[in-house]
């Protein structure tokens, strides 16, 4: 058989299987009529829009029945100090990769500033930018989050979490030693596997521990059908150590097979790690603010079936035009673009609950952040999408255009998301308000217009770079020096989103010390209500 | 178990969400369709069969680039930047005294396969360029370049600076080169150049 039938026939009949597979879950799941995914609602609770500007004292309960409210204070109790630990050291992450992102930044249209130390030098501080957010804040954030969120929603205290808390321990060391040996000038020369293979180890150990309490947590749980968000953290938690321990293993990938695993690994760990953590949080806060159940069951199935299915499989598409397989590459970009489904899937999905209360949005911070989170969400990847294809990636590859969708992703999509959670779980858990939610709207706005300038100006120059160093007629310095104005767009949209983390961080400081703010007493300042919607 | 406190921020807030069974939206479905059609027709367009070291999706055609009608694809002009303008010069004017020049020059334009004798073995005595006498010494270049490079040279200096001569092929320096199999000196200035058939 050639390659091309035997490539045809694998694509027909994985789609065919992906179709059957959904739909006996489907089939399955909705079997006893639908009470089984209607268990965590208690009667009379669906369908009522929290006002948020309410005044706390004439509103009502929100519908949950003290055996509820019940079971979420056990849930938050048992994950509390946990979750507290995983974002003070995202929030140290934060800054550090902001620091770093901005110097690397300065440093491509200002190349003689700071030249005299080798680990201020672009090369390494990339690299410490790089794994600071790769890491460092998105997995503190995004973990917390899932361990915050699990519980509650397994309506049953998390089991294990000094697992967990160990774990955590492991990784930041592992992060720690890790920037050290990069500022260092030690690495692996694998991009996103740069630490060395023997602090990697570390993350390993650090990543199945953090996982494990999700399995006993599961063991003990008091409902009976798993909400999408559980799907989500729940896999995240489990494909992280595999895919790194496959990637890291030394002396096992050679040549282009390394290169191909490199790959595999680098879009893996974006699909199926910090996307699904993004995706659960949101699938989680959206409908919990604007209170209203998720609009479809089967659309949440195919969204996380199709990611889970298409995501393993795109790696190639990072290689195109290099020395690998066609038909990897073809099969790369192909389900590249059958990515559209799922996203598809999850945007209508968020738009038919979403329909008729966005008055929310004017509120609650949280939504705002997961809105527009969402929202890049969908924008991110079907713009991958389309860079996939070879026509494209021509242009793209090797440009600054590249740059700007990894931002529009990992920061427009994953960490919007992640402020927006970590504005709804903080209170929980310190049992204090935010201060000043003048702060939130501040942080909101730095970020979003941000990364805004980020990407429109990286997004326009890296397509002048691609389209001048395709121009044999043109040397290749016209192609650098081009870009200089589209550099320095990029460094103040970077500024801004840097200066939009130092007020976060410092709220959440302020948060910690203000005075007056007990665990218990409810705060009757002003300001407290005013940030309700979280 | 002990309880503990509800906070307040768990109090206010609306319940654990859920998901309702409404139907997956006729849109969707047709979206699935348009994307597998897709797939099977650009999977059915891929080029799977070349070779993978050649790179993704690159033609013969490609990598070969464009032949130049001769010289075979070498290019001339860089040989002489390399091989020939530290002593001729880069103008193809040589030294005076030292160097005899290329551009004009009777040997260069003039018979091919004494150009390509003299590239091949070099020149070592008395010759006389444009009217001027030289007596220095050419170096050989029959185990450095191929024939086709010196056809490439040559071709190139017989264009350049004014000299209008036809291309030299490659086929034509490697006769010289078999006419000249046993020599391993230089040839012996104008005179013995001169008589060379
Ligand atoms: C080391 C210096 C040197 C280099 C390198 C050199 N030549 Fe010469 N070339 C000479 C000298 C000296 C003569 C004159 C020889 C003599 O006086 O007998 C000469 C003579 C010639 C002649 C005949 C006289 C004339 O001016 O037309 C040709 C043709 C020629 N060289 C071509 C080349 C080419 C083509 C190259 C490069 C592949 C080359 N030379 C490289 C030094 C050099
Ligand atoms: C504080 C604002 C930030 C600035 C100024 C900034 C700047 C930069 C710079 C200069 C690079 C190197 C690009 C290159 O090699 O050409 C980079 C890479 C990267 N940044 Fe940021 N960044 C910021 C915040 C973030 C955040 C919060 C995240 C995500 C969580 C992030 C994720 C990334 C990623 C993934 C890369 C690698 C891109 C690639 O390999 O193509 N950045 N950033
Ligand atoms: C359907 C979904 C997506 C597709 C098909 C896709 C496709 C692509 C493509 C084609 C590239 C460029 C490869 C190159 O030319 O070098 C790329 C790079 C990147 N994408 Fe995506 N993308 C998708 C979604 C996302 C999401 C949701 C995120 C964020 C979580 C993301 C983060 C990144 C990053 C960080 C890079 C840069 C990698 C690097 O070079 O270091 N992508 N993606």
């Amino acid at each position: 058989m050639s390659p091309l039938a035997i490539l045809m026939s694998a694509f027909i009949l994985s789609i065919v299987g992906l179709g059957f597979f959904i739909w006996s879950q489907r089939a399955h799941l909705t079997d006893p009529s639908t009470e089984g995914s209607e268990v965590i609602f208690a009667a009379g609770e669906i369908g009522t829009p929290e006002e948020p500007a309410a005044p706390l004292a004439t509103r009502p309960a929100a519908g949950a029945d003290d055996a509820e409210l019940a079971a979420r204070a056990r849930a938050d109790a048992s994950t509390a100090p946990l979750v507290f630990f995983f974002y003070c050291c995202a929030f140290v992450w934060l800054l550090v990769a902001s620091a770093a992102g901005l110097t690397a930044s300065i440093k491509l249209h200002a190349p003689d500033w700071l030249t005299a130390d080798a680990w201020l030098s672009f090369g390494r501080i990339r690299t410490v930018h790089l794994n600071a957010v790769a890491y460092g804040w998105a997995p503190m954030a995004g973990l917390g989050t899932a361990l915050f969120v699990i519980p509650r929603l397994l309506k049953t205290e998390l089991v294990g979490g000094r697992y967990a808390l160990l774990g955590a321990a492991l990784w930041n060391a592992a992060l720690i030693a890790g920037l050290g040996s990069l500022a260092y000038g030690v690495s692996d020369g694998l991009e996103w596997l740069e630490i060395p293979w023997q602090i990697d180890l570390l993350f390993v150990a650090g990543g199945a521990l953090i996982g494990l309490p999700l399995i006993l947590t599961l063991r003990r749980r008091q409902v009976a059908h798993l909400y999408v968000s559980v799907w989500y953290m729940g896999c995240a938690l489990f494909w992280f150590p595999v895919l790194f321990l496959v990637a890291n293993v030394p002396g096992l990938h050679h040549g282009i097979e390394q290169a191909t695993m490199n790959w595999w690994f680098g879009h893996n760990v974006l699909g199926l790690f910090y996307t699904p953590l993004a995706l659960a949080s949101i699938y989680y806060f959206l409908p919990k603010v604007i209170g209203r159940p998720i609009q479809s069951y089967n659309l949440s199935l195919l969204g996380f079936w199709g990611l889970a299915f298409f995501y393993g499989q795109v790696g190639g598409h990072h290689l195109i035009g290099g020395p690998v397989p066609g038909w990897m590459v073809t099969l790369s970009i192909v389900q590249s673009m059958m990515m559209i489904l799922p996203v598809a899937a999850f945007t209508a999905n968020q738009h038919l609950t979403l329909k008729g209360n966005l008055a929310a949005l004017r509120h609650s911070p949280t939504l705002r952040f997961m809105c527009l989170g969402g929202l890049m969400y969908t924008a991110s990847s079907v713009q991958g999408s389309f860079e996939a294809l070879r026509s494209m990636n021509a242009v793209t590859h090797f440009t600054h255009y590249t740059v700007a969708h990894a931002h529009l992703g990992l920061y427009g999509f994953v960490s919007l998301v992640f402020f927006g959670a970590m504005y709804f779980v903080i209170p929980r858990i310190t049992g204090r308000d935010w201060p000043w939610p003048r702060m939130i709207s501040a942080h909101f706005w730095l970020a979003s217009i941000g990364v805004a300038i980020y990407f429109v100006s990286l997004t326009i120059g890296g397509w002048l770079q691609g389209r001048a160093m395709l121009d044999e007629s043109r040397g290749f310095m016209e192609s650098v020096l081009l870009t200089l104005p589209y550099l320095k767009a990029r460094s103040v949209g970077g500024a801004m989103m840097a200066l939009g983390h130092v007020i976060f961080a410092a709220h959440f400081i302020r948060l910690l010390t203000a005075r007056g703010a007990s665990r218990r007493a409810q705060p009757a300042s002003p300001f407290a209500t005013a940030a309700e919607g979280i | 178990m002990n309880t503990p406190d509800v906070l307040p921020q768990q109090r206010r807030e609306n319940p654990d969400p859920q998901e309702r069974s409404t139907p997956m939206p006729r849109l969707v479905l047709l979206l699935a369709l348009v994307l597998v059609a897709f797939g099977i027709d650009y999977i059915s367009h891929a080029d799977v069969n070349s070779p993978s070291a050649w790179g993704d999706a690159r033609t013969r055609a490609e990598l070969v680039g464009d032949r130049p009608a001769a010289g075979q694809g070498v290019d001339g002009a860089a040989i002489y930047a390399a091989m020939c303008s530290g002593c001729h010069q880069a103008s193809g004017q040589g030294l005076p005294g030292v160097f005899p020049p290329l551009a004009g020059s009777e040997w260069v334009v003039g018979k091919a396969s004494t150009a390509a004798a003299i590239v091949l073995h070099g020149v070592s005595g008395p010759i006389e360029v444009k009217g001027q006498p030289f007596n220095g010494t050419m170096p050989a270049f029959a185990a450095s370049l191929g024939d086709a490079e010196i056809a490439a040279v040559l071709s190139h200096v017989r264009s350049q600076w004014g000299n209008s001569a036809a291309p030299i092929p490659a086929e034509l320096v490697a006769n010289t080169r078999s006419l000249h199999a046993d020599r391993s000196t230089p040839f012996n200035g104008g005179d013995e150049l001169a008589q060379l058939p």
